[in-house]
């Protein structure tokens, strides 16, 4: 069924790994800004007070939620890009002007496009599990 | 038929084409429109400042040769490297783009000119005014001095920096509209003036660069546009949204900054790859491979760039989570870059190399930029920042990363396009002395700074003492510096004299395959004697008929009958031919528009108040004029055409298909991205603020209260609703219909926008009192100005349909202005929502 | 992490000097480097400059030399398929492998750089161009200097920076890296020197017309020196009589400094307690002698543009001279 969400692909289609990519990163930002400002006092006007070493462990559970909702979106993207290309039948470089050919050209770009929006999700999510703290 | 016949119909043709869009003769030249002509301007001035900025350089380097130096003054020095960095940023590295953008992309498109010439033209007489004013103020000893980012409170103090930092935020804002506006129109020329059959797929890579950097200058210049707001606002009515002591931030605008700042570099970066994504296939004399890659890494870049903006703050005390996601996307954003460089030498590999000036600046570049990727991998790793980070390590590493992936693909791309402008190539002997000096001068001077920087020099000092063992290596830099622009300059002499003795060449010397060499050469101003179907990513190469067709004008648009300037409107995704578009001629409209601006923004650096708003609404008038004769235009005699081929295209369309509605669009996105960093803001200060809003006299949460608002918002909703209901009426052909919701929702719009100002000063609201007030009223202020400018819109549209310029049937002006209303209304919902809301929850 | 800890950077720049003729003309070494580590802070990230210096350095040799081989015509070119997976290696999966690592590996260091401090903290703050100094003791008690600072050897030293009046940035860089000092912020910086010496600081972030001349002196003492200094600095002891100290206080100078055991308390510039243990003279711009010092009091602006201390060229120059003589000798 999620198979169906857009027969053709475009320029939107394009661009909605790196979308969810973008909306992933904002929220851990935000989440672990607004954490630390507000429950653990990083401004440290009153310095040493050891506020600083608050745990995150709650962010923890929080953004690895983000980041396994944000994986299953690239995926089904890059799902919806590999049926656009055409299952992988046929090689770049679908550069004929053709209906097929565009179709698989942009599958093919937005398959890329979720291999890198992928990886960056999970690179974005490596610091809420090595660093403990909000020092 | 017969053949002589034959030639000369076509000999009439070429003459009628040559007529409509010849620039005049004499003084009235500086009217022309024609992106050849602005194209050029644009170049050559963008590159004046280049070489202006170089010599501020070498002045820093003269003073930084010797230990206690006194060549420069610290008052002067500090001028001087702050006008350095704008000027290279602001003045040269991005206007450079739109200028080679506005030269050369028409040309790759088989279009006669970009969809909104005028524009371009503003844009231009804009950068040229801003760009005069702000380096001009070093020669009065008043130019800006707080390093090229500004950072509040030394800037914002008025006794510690004078009229300098008002000339930077005036100057460059100004600046920064002619930029937005460039971006619009190159976003729109790509998106829908490529030639009939060239799709998605089979565009030049150079397009999809300009797509996606256009794309991200809407989404970067507008929070610094936002941010200057407030730092202007602070400078010259004490708004504090900087000031710690009042509840603002200097941080903020290290943020808003670097939002803009960082998605800079690669605004920068990309256009000159994109160069280079010409040159190698040219030189590799096949396709691109991996064209897919070059997209998934433009795009990818694009996005990613976006989120490195904290990399320069790694330095601020956030806290090491926020550093880590912003470590993780800076050695994220690594991966694309790699890619694109090695889709070069994957192409190189498949293909057989042919050696030539253009590869030589390439392969210089690949050396310094790799170089500079791999100490920016370094500095990405936070631990490693904070020693190297504000100290010559940086300087070092952003010149690798600029000189190598800006200055150098710029340079192969001028000795690739000389021919193409100047109808001449440049010399490949004196080419080749240029790149050594250039790159051997680079290096020299450029490697020391890595060790100088980490044996403890940190950068903008005007001076230092020996014994720190900075001496050697300084001078060394020096010295490189003077081979480098000496390097420079033997370009500029090339273009200047050696070009004059060359003997003109023939079309596509370097035996190319896209579109933009089809012409003969240099390109005719027309650009393309017709406008053929594109079938091929390299046209030239597997189309072997398509130029000589092209030159004998069997394809669309051969013919200028009606003496108007044409051009071709295609679908975004196949290049679906939709319509036969009529751009406006030559004007000295936009040069007056963009003076009167100018002025108005001047005089405001200067606090010549009155002055700059009547100068400011001249301007506005202006445009409007512009608008009325140049936008809109209704064929006279029929309102569609036979553009050639038995193809019969509209001359009007409106609504979706009009690239009038697309303009809108683009630059609302960009216009709310301005808003949505003001929101930011509020947001941001409540997350440093431990009680927010803070309390007012009585206690309670300061506030601009309910009432007002909630009525300010359902005045609104009835604007809004006015404007829906007028454009249903002129959709009914009811002109009294649609005059009368126009003025009824015209008179919405005003009381909503006074009552969100009298809401504010109801409550007593004081700006200079926190930053948190401010911030209130510069929403309220923001989303007022929107509405009285949509009212200005309705105003327009209603003489239009006083005047039969708006109709049913010509109804483009009244699908844009309700386009706008949306944006208006959604940007009005959501301050009442923040204001009124807020407060409440607290 | 200690493994390669082991390969401390004077170590390598030592052993890389002789190869690398670029590194032996500069050298490491240097009051200011952060090539010549004397606190553990800049050892570790010495030697992770070191490590991604070498691992950049094969990388990029390797990409010059595809590009070499690439750019060389052959009699074969590559296929389509053969290069397109040369981008997917080379250009995807390979950087992606080595940049996960390298992220991996700055991430787990940072916690550790950002360790809490013991016992001593010292608060400094950055002005336009000079740095206030207080030393604060585990037991509440306070010592007030300036442009100066004094560390035990081998303690984690914290360090909590503010400003008032511009954004500066406090770094020495053979102990660590540096740290902003932002206005309505209080940041804070551990540092654990390791080798006893003098080193020098600065300010790293533009702060005004004479940035360049706002340094700081460093001198880290072995713990028992340190604390027999700080003893010392504790109980306060008023300087021997001379006749500078009178007209100091006539001309007003106590309106902004302070020197222990006189009358002079003023907190609006630099503490002068002590000024003669002070290796230089106006954070790092003069040297410290009478000379220097009656210089700087007729006219800090020649010396230092844009200080906010006001010229004293109407003194009669017995005056400032006295005054300079007594402050030597302080």
């Amino acid at each position: 069924m999620v198979l169906r969400l857009r027969d053709k692909a475009d320029l939107w289609t394009l661009l909605m790994p790196p979308a969810v990519w973008a909306l992933h990163f904002l929220f851990c930002y935000v989440a672990a800004a607004v954490t630390c400002a507000k429950f653990a006092s990083v401004n440290l006007n009153r310095p040493g007070t050891g506020q600083i070493l608050a745990s995150l462990e709650p962010l923890r559970l929080t953004i690895a939620v983000a980041t396994i909702i944000a994986l299953i979106l690239i995926g089904i993207s890059a799902r919806q890009a590999w049926r656009h290309w055409g299952f992988g039948i046929e090689d770049p470089p679908h550069d004929q002007p053709t209906d097929e050919d565009r179709q698989r050209f942009l599958g093919y770009a937005t398959l890329l496009l979720s291999g890198l929006s992928f990886v960056s999700v999970i690179f974005i999510a490596l610091p809420a599990f090595l660093i403990q703290d909000c020092r | 038929m017969t053949h002589a016949n034959d030639a000369g119909r076509r000999a009439a043709q070429e003459e009628r084409l040559k007529t409509v869009w010849a620039s005049p003769p004499g003084w009235r030249y500086w009217s022309a429109v024609n992106n050849t002509e602005v194209g050029r301007w644009y170049t050559v001035t963008a590159f004046v400042f280049f070489l202006f900025a170089g010599a501020l350089a070498l002045l820093m380097r003269v003073q930084l040769a010797v230990p206690d130096n006194s060549f420069l003054s610290p008052q002067l020095f500090n001028q001087v490297f702050t006008l350095h960095g704008t000027v290279m940023m602001f003045l040269f590295a991005v206007p450079i783009f739109e200028a080679v953008a506005i030269l050369l992309l028409p040309t790759m498109l088989g279009a006669r000119d970009l969809p909104f010439p005028r524009l371009s033209a503003f844009g231009y007489w804009c950068f040229f005014i801003g760009g005069v004013f702000v380096c001009g103020s070093i020669f009065f000893n008043a130019a800006p001095d707080g390093g090229w980012f500004m950072y509040p409170p030394l800037t914002t103090d008025t006794q510690l920096t004078g009229i300098g930092a008002d000339i930077w935020l005036l100057g460059l804002s100004f600046i920064e509209v002619a930029s937005i506006a460039a971006a619009v129109e190159l976003i729109v020329g790509v998106l829908k003036c490529r030639p009939p059959g060239m799709r998605i797929n089979t565009m030049p890579l150079y397009c999809w660069y300009v797509l996606i950097v256009g794309g991200m200058i809407l989404f970067a210049f507008p929070p610094l546009i936002a941010g200057d707001i407030l730092f202007e606002l602070e400078r010259m009515a004490d708004w504090p949204f900087f000031d710690a002591a009042r509840g603002g931030d200097p941080l903020l605008w290290q943020h808003l900054f670097w939002i803009f700042g960082h998605p800079e570099v690669y605004i920068i970066f990309l256009p000159s790859i994109a160069l280079m994504a010409m040159i190698v296939p040219t030189f590799s004399r096949r396709p691109i491979i991996g064209y897919s890659w070059v997209v998934l890494a433009a795009v990818g870049t694009g996005f990613l760039s976006f989120g490195l903006w904290v990399h320069h703050m790694f330095t601020t005390g956030l806290p090491s989570i926020s550093l880590g996601f912003f470590s993780a996307a800076s050695e994220a954003v690594a991966i694309p870059t790699g890619v694109q460089i090695f889709v070069f030498v994957a192409t190189m590999l498949a293909g057989r190399v042919i050696f030539s000036t253009p590869m030589l600046f390439a392969a210089g570049s690949l050396a310094i930029f790799v170089f500079g990727g791999l100490t920016g991998v370094m500095v990405a790793i936070a631990p490693f920042d904070w020693q190297a980070h504000d100290s010559y390590f940086v300087v070092a590493h952003l010149h690798y990363t600029l000189v190598g992936g800006m200055l150098f693909p710029l340079i192969a791309g001028a000795y690739y396009y000389a021919p193409l402008v100047t109808g001449k190539k440049l010399s490949d002997r004196l080419g080749r002395w240029v790149f050594w000096l250039m790159f051997s001068g680079f290096n020299i001077a450029f490697l020391p700074m890595h060790f100088t920087g980490l044996r403890g020099m940190p950068r903008r000092i005007f001076s230092y003492p020996s014994g720190l063992g900075w001496d050697w290596l300084n001078l060394i830099s020096s010295v490189g510096a003077f081979i480098f622009a000496f390097g420079v300059l033997l370009v500029v002499w090339d273009f200047l004299f050696g070009l004059r003795k060359r003997a003109a060449i023939e079309g596509n010397p370097w035996n190319a395959g896209t579109l933009e060499w089809i012409s003969p050469l240099p390109a005719p101003e027309y650009g393309f004697r017709s406008v053929p179907e594109v079938r091929s990513r390299y046209p030239l190469w597997d189309q072997p008929k398509l130029a000589r067709e092209v030159g004998e004008g069997r394809w669309y648009l051969p013919d200028a009958e009606e003496g108007q300037r044409e051009t071709l409107v295609t679908s975004v995704l196949d290049g679906e031919a939709e319509q036969c578009l009529r751009v406006p001629g030559n004007s000295f409209l936009p040069m007056i528009c963009a003076a009167l601006i100018g002025a108005s923004f001047i005089g405001t650096a200067f606090h010549l108040y009155w002055f700059s708003l009547v100068i400011g609404l001249a301007g506005v008038g202006a445009i409007m004029v512009w608008l009325w004769r140049g936008t809109a235009l209704i064929p006279d005699r029929q309102d569609s055409k036979d553009v050639g081929r038995g193809l019969r295209l509209p001359l009007y369309v409106s609504g979706h298909k009009s690239v009038g509605w697309w303009a809108m669009f683009i630059t609302m996105f960009g216009d709310m991205t301005a808003f949505i960093s003001l929101v930011f803001a509020y947001f941001y200060y409540w997350t440093i603020s431990p009680v927010f809003p803070p309390p007012g006299p009585d206690g309670a949460p300061l506030g601009p209260g309910l009432l007002w608002p909630a009525i300010a918002l359902l005045l609104l909703g009835g604007a809004w609703g006015g404007m829906l209901l007028a454009r249903a009426r002129n959709g009914a052909d009811h002109a009294n219909g649609l005059r009368w919701a126009l003025i009824l929702s015209a008179v919405l719009a005003l009381g909503s926008a006074a009552a969100m100002l009298w809401a504010p000063w109801q409550a007593g609201l004081n700006p200079t009192e926190h930053a948190y007030t401010a911030t209130v009223w510069v929403l309220l202020i923001w989303t007022a100005l929107h509405l009285v400018l949509g009212v200005l819109m309705q105003g327009y549209c209603l003489a239009g349909s006083l005047a039969g310029k708006l109709t049913a049937r010509w109804d483009i002006d009244i699908h844009n202005v309700v386009l706008y209303w949306h944006f208006a209304a959604l940007t009005g919902l959501t301050t009442i929502a923040v204001v009124a809301l807020v407060p409440l929850v607290a | 992490m200690n493994v390669w800890l082991a390969f401390s950077s004077p170590r390598i720049c030592r052993a890389l000097g002789p190869w690398l003729p670029l590194i032996l003309f500069a050298g490491c070494s240097g009051p200011q480097s952060a090539l010549d580590p004397a606190g553990s802070e800049a050892r570790i990230v010495g030697s992770l400059f070191w490590w991604m210096l070498g691992a950049a350095a094969v990388i990029w040799a390797a990409v010059m030399a595809i590009a070499a081989y690439a750019g060389r015509q052959r009699a074969q070119p590559w296929s389509d398929r053969k290069a397109g997976r040369f981008i997917l290696i080379c250009g995807a999966l390979l950087p992606t492998i080595l940049l996960a690592v390298l992220l991996v590996f700055g991430l787990r260091l940072m916690p550790a750089l950002r360790a809490p401090g013991e016992a001593l903290r010292i608060h400094v703050q950055g002005e336009q161009f000079w740095w206030r100094v207080s030393y604060e003791f585990p037991d509440g008690a306070r010592i007030d200097s300036a442009n100066e600072v004094r560390l035990p050897r081998g303690v984690r030293t914290e360090f909590v920076l503010t400003a008032q009046d511009v954004i500066h940035s406090f770094w020495i860089p053979p102990l660590g890296g540096k740290m902003d000092m932002i206005p309505g912020t209080t940041n804070r910086l551990v540092l654990e020197p390791t080798q006893s010496g003098r080193f020098r600081g600065a300010c790293a972030e533009f702060c005004g017309t004479s940035h360049g001349l706002m340094n700081l002196e460093v001198a880290v003492l072995e713990p028992a020196a340190f604390d027999e200094w700080a003893q010392q600095r504790r109980t306060a002891t008023a300087p021997p009589p001379h006749p500078g100290q009178a007209l100091f206080l006539a001309h007003g100078c106590n309106a902004c400094h302070t020197v222990q055991g006189t009358p002079a308390r003023g907190r609006i510039g630099p503490d002068l307690t002590r000024l003669s243990e002070r290796p230089s003279l106006a954070a790092g711009t003069l040297p410290n002698d009478a000379a220097s010092i009656e210089r700087f009091i007729r006219d800090p602006a020649d010396i230092k543009p844009g200080a906010r201390m006001p010229s004293f060229t109407h003194l009669p120059p017995s005056d400032s001279a006295d005054i300079a003589r007594w402050l030597e000798a302080l």
